[in-house]
């Protein structure tokens, strides 16, 4: 039972380090290494992580790709080992990275869960006795004893996530899996989650999908460049995530569009908002709402030919639409003057929360164009409409084209 | 870095250090389940799409028997002076190599082949190999029931020496098991171990007494040839069959020291290396 005080997981001067090899190693090589050892290079992946989970807390791991979140995860999985410090974790642990693993085509779905469940550490007994339910929650009892090659791709995965999250772990690990199914099964797995917590499952959360982290998660950790950069409020943490994008990205770490080369002292930009429908600036919008990106360009130099660039990035990460003027480009600037543009679009998206990047630059010849720092990104939300799934709200109409009972008509 | 077993709930405790062996023995047995049940997906998904399935566990060493015999009696005509007709003599041979052969090829590149189960999640890697080896004693417990039908159909006589036979193959298969653990392991770091293994089987195939008694090898090639580890199996089994050399007890003795001396470098390797593997697949 998990009535004592005592963290479920607790980890201690945590660090991993990799060696990258330059080469793979070869037998030759490994022998002529006995006289020149200069070919690895040691990274530390992550290092001095500390902290404590309690059992059925909900924590979110939040970061860039490459900050290190795998890396932990890995470890906290005990598929690999630490290189410092101490981890220890009490009970059973399910990664649902792991969704499906060992799954072979030939078999059944029935022969594939008892491979997956034993793989997950289950015994017989134990996977008898959640099979029933493991079928039912993935809604396959039509299915069961149909090979696992004539399922669909979304089949495979919700006969997986089935088995693991009706598992009983005491530690479950959800990452970017949940973006798999269809919404239908996708909130399913959301309450069941939300029941097994309650039960005194603890969760870990590694994802790109903030608005998951953000709903879900009690608490949330920010990693960056492999050490905790924020622990605690998820909401604080995201803002920082954005804050340390900006940062970075200013520093030039990440430039997002650098097709063009950065030139600092002629153009900045001083603010970017959301003008929402009813041309108040918001960082809420209804589905199908006329916004505007609104753009303060203000001009260091004279600037002839000045253009603006956005694009919005989807709640999975991915960008959902980008444009620029470049080929269009605005009248010219003044040194002193200060361009406000419009970027007006209609908030075609699904529901969810969004991030739009922007960048302002100046054409020199052709296509040959320079930019300048670009500001950090605005954060919005959308308020979906009903039944609307995917990347993109294209504003479907469903209409009777014919019926028994006469005239296409849409019923009101 | 050890996983101990609590009372009802497990602990896993991580730092630097390698595992104790004693903690990975443990572990390993713990999993014995998951070693059957992955042996046996292995198995059956092996047969399942050909017409005479499970027959071709047993029909390959008989077809190879049956062309050894031919070719050394009607081309090489070789003289067996022994008792033991002469297609249970190859059938025999060939029973105890093929297990040994087929598992290391396929379990000496499991941890690689089996990365992508184990980067998502943990059990001893020790699994991978064990399964390989595990899946191929299925098919020669089929292939020893035959060998005992043909045995009998042939008129040889059983005795308590037929007893030798549960022994011969223990022996057979936890030698195949610590050379396929030993193996998988430094394939991990040398990939070219995969090219290694297959220019070894090949020798030892002719190096081993499988189409010819040990007594026909000359003195100085026989005494390499009793140092191979396989020789002593083949004789063990040769033996509960009735038609083994003088020298088997000396063999036998070799091959189970190879087989104890490879375990233990099994296990020490796969301490250091459990929850290292991973980085480098």
């Amino acid at each position: 039972m998990t009535a004592s005080s005592e963290p479920i997981l607790s980890l201690q001067d945590l660090g991993k380090r990799y060696v990258k090899y330059d080469d793979a190693p070869m037998l030759a090589t490994a022998m002529l290494r006995l006289w020149s050892r200069s070919r690895k290079s040691p990274f530390w992946a992550v290092r001095g992580i500390n902290m404590e989970v309690n059992p059925g807390d909900c924590v979110g791991i939040i970061g860039r790709n490459g900050s290190g979140k795998s890396t932990l995860l890995q470890m906290i999985s005990g598929i690999t080992a630490p290189s410092e410090g101490r981890l220890r974790v009490r009970g059973r642990i399910a990664p649902l990275i792991s969704v499906g693993v060992g799954f072979h085509p030939e078999l059944s779905g029935r022969d594939n869960l008892y491979v997956n469940g034993a793989i997950l550490g289950l015994s017989r007994a134990q996977i008898d006795q959640r099979f029933d339910d493991v079928v039912a929650f993935a809604e396959m009892e039509g299915f069961i004893d149909t090979p696992v090659k004539f399922y669909s791709s979304g089949m495979a995965v919700r006969l997986g996530f089935s088995m693991a999250i009706q598992s009983t772990p005491d530690v479950l690990i959800v990452d970017e899996v949940l973006s798999v199914g269809d919404l239908a099964f996708q909130l399913k797995c959301f309450d069941r989650m939300e029941e097994i917590r309650e039960q005194g499952t603890t969760i870990l959360v590694v994802s790109h999908n903030l608005n998951a982290v953000r709903t879900l998660c009690d608490r949330a950790i920010l990693l960056s460049q492999g050490r905790i950069h924020y622990d605690g409020d998820p909401a604080e943490a995201i803002s920082q995530f954005h804050a340390l994008l900006q940062e970075q990205r200013e520093l030039g770490e990440a430039p997002e569009n650098s097709r063009f080369p950065l030139e600092l002292g002629t153009l900045e930009v001083e603010k970017v908002e959301l003008i929402g429908a009813h041309g108040e600036s918001t960082n809420g919008v209804d589905a199908g709402d006329s916004i505007k990106v609104r753009i303060h360009v203000k001009a260091l130099k004279d600037v002839d030919k000045p253009f603006v660039h956005m694009v919005v990035i989807g709640p999975n990460g991915l960008p959902v639409y980008g444009e620029s003027n470049l080929w269009n480009p605005f009248e010219p600037l003044k040194a002193g003057e200060l361009g406000v543009y419009d970027v007006s679009m209609r908030a075609n998206f699904v529901r969810g929360s969004y991030l739009v990047n922007t960048a302002a630059g100046w054409v020199l010849e052709g296509v040959d164009a320079r930019r300048c720092v670009p500001p950090g990104p605005i954060n919005f939300y959308v308020t979906g409409r009903r039944g609307v799934t995917g990347m993109a709200d294209l504003g479907a109409d469903f209409q009777v084209y014919a019926s028994p009972n006469g005239k296409g008509q849409a019923r009101g | 870095m050890a996983t101990v077993g609590a009372a009802n709930q497990p602990v896993l405790e991580l730092t630097a250090a390698p595992a104790s062996p004693i903690a990975l023995i443990r572990s390993i047995v713990a999993h014995r389940g998951l070693i059957a049940t992955l042996a046996r997906k292995d198995f059956f998904v092996k047969y399942r799409r050909a017409t005479l399935g499970v027959l071709w566990a047993v029909g390959l060493p008989l077809i190879q028997a049956t062309t050894l015999t031919v070719i050394f009696t009607y081309v090489f005509h070789l003289n067996l002076s022994e008792d033991t007709p002469r297609a249970v003599f190859m059938f025999t041979g060939i029973t105890a190599y093929n297990f040994f052969s087929t598992s290391i090829v396929s379990a000496s590149t499991s941890i690689v082949d089996g990365s992508g189960l184990s980067s998502r999640i943990y059990f001893p890697r020790a699994v991978l190999p064990l399964q390989s080896v595990i899946a191929n004693a299925y098919a020669l417990a089929f292939s020893l029931v035959v060998l005992l039908v043909m045995t009998a159909s042939f008129g040889v006589g059983f005795g308590w020496h037929t007893l030798l036979l549960v022994p011969a193959a223990i022996l057979d298969i936890a030698f195949t098991a610590s050379m396929a653990l030993v193996l998988a392991a430094l394939h991990v770091f040398f990939r070219d171990v995969r090219y290694i293994v297959q220019a070894v089987l090949l020798a030892l195939f002719y190096m081993t007494p499988i189409f010819y008694p040990l007594s026909f090898a000359p003195p100085n090639l026989r005494i390499i040839i009793m140092c191979n580890p396989m020789t002593g199996i083949v004789e063990l089994f040769r033996f509960s069959i009735g038609g083994e050399d003088p020298q088997w007890v000396t063999a036998s003795l070799i091959s189970l020291g190879w087989t104890g001396a490879l375990l233990l470098l099994a296990v020490y390797l796969h301490s250091k290396w459990d929850r290292i593997f991973v980085d480098l697949l």
